[in-house]
């Protein structure tokens, strides 16, 4: 007879397991304590929200607790695995309004033509790089250029590491490029690179830290950046 | 971390940054050693703002933009809760 599930168990099997639902990877981290909180919480919203139709407490019991799932849980903050306790800073040399902005995001968008084809796969579903999350955490990023003025049918994104349903259903909640143009139009900023950029996050830390963040800030220095916006997911 | 990584590498190669984080990862850029960062009170992979919720995601980025003249580390909270347009 199989031994039955525990509330352990029931926790991790939404962390890319049987029940894998990436906007409550978090429920691993929970203690089983924290998980009831959250499920009393969670069905106390739902409850009210049968007689008015408003799911925004239901909502906020998910960030809330999203929240607590990642912050909530770093342990000790000196034994952070990427601490750094210094603060490189650099100084703009030019106000906003002449300034040449660069954009990149963590979101895994690309344009239609341009995959990446992680692992030489062409045409990789979002499925398929939830189910391989793990070797993605081995690899080096690839970064994708993107035009400023590129149509948003045009845009795909794919990303093991966090849910994408938003970023596909509206690419300005993590890749900008509408609003940057807009900006720049109005005289905000002084003007854009040519490319946004976007790259998988769920990538080997080690060869981002020691070999793709060095690369790519030449790459932003060699194209006459000015200011960088930094948009992880 | 991918991003902090990355945006301090970019600090440190003269370029001011700035990045926008959601609540959720609100600890990375004071532990990693960030620059500057707007921390948003919206769920994972919602950095900006809701899908369509066109006027909070623009003022998102405006006021990123606005840390960018900041000389020292400069971590705020955006402050307003999420919303469905």
């Amino acid at each position: 007879m199989d031994k039955p599930e525990s509330i352990e168990d029931l926790r991790r099997s939404f962390s890319y397991g049987s029940r894998s639902n990436l906007n409550f990877k978090f429920l691993k981290d929970l203690s089983d304590e924290e998980f009831g909180h959250f499920l009393e919480q969670l069905l106390a919203a739902v409850d009210s929200s049968m007689d008015d139709g408003d799911a925004t407490g239901a909502i906020d019991v998910a960030f809330r607790w999203q929240v607590q799932g990642y912050s909530g849980h770093l342990g000790d903050p000196a034994e952070f695995r990427h601490r750094h306790d210094d603060v490189p800073l650099a100084t703009m040399s030019k106000p906003l309004n002449e300034s040449r902005v660069a954009l990149i995001t963590s979101s895994g968008h690309f344009i239609d033509g341009d995959d990446p084809q992680p692992f030489g796969e062409p045409s990789m579903s979002q499925q398929e790089a939830e189910d391989r999350i793990q070797e993605f955490l081995r690899e080096a990023p690839t970064l994708s250029a993107i035009p400023f003025d590129a149509p948003s049918e045009q845009l795909r994104v794919r990303h093991g590491g966090y849910p994408v349903r938003a970023a596909a259903t509206d690419h300005q909640v993590a890749l900008p490029i509408g609003h940057l143009q807009a900006l720049r139009d109005e005289g905000i900023i002084g003007d854009l690179v040519p490319d946004a950029y976007s790259f998988v996050g769920a990538a080997s830390q080690l060869r981002i830290q020691r070999d793709a963040g060095p690369a790519w800030a030449e790459q932003l220095k060699d194209i006459g950046t000015d200011v960088a916006l930094f948009v992880p997911v | 971390m991918s991003v902090g990584h990355v945006q301090r590498a970019v600090e440190a190669a003269g370029i001011p940054t700035v990045g926008v984080y959601v609540a959720s990862f609100g600890h990375i850029p004071g532990l990693m050693g960030v620059a500057r960062a707007l921390v948003t009170q919206h769920p994972m992979g919602r950095p900006l703002g809701a899908p369509h919720d066109a006027e909070r995601q623009r003022a998102v980025v405006r006021r990123s933009l606005d840390l960018l003249s900041a000389s020292e580390q400069t971590i705020t909270d955006y402050g307003e809760a999420y919303r469905i347009p």
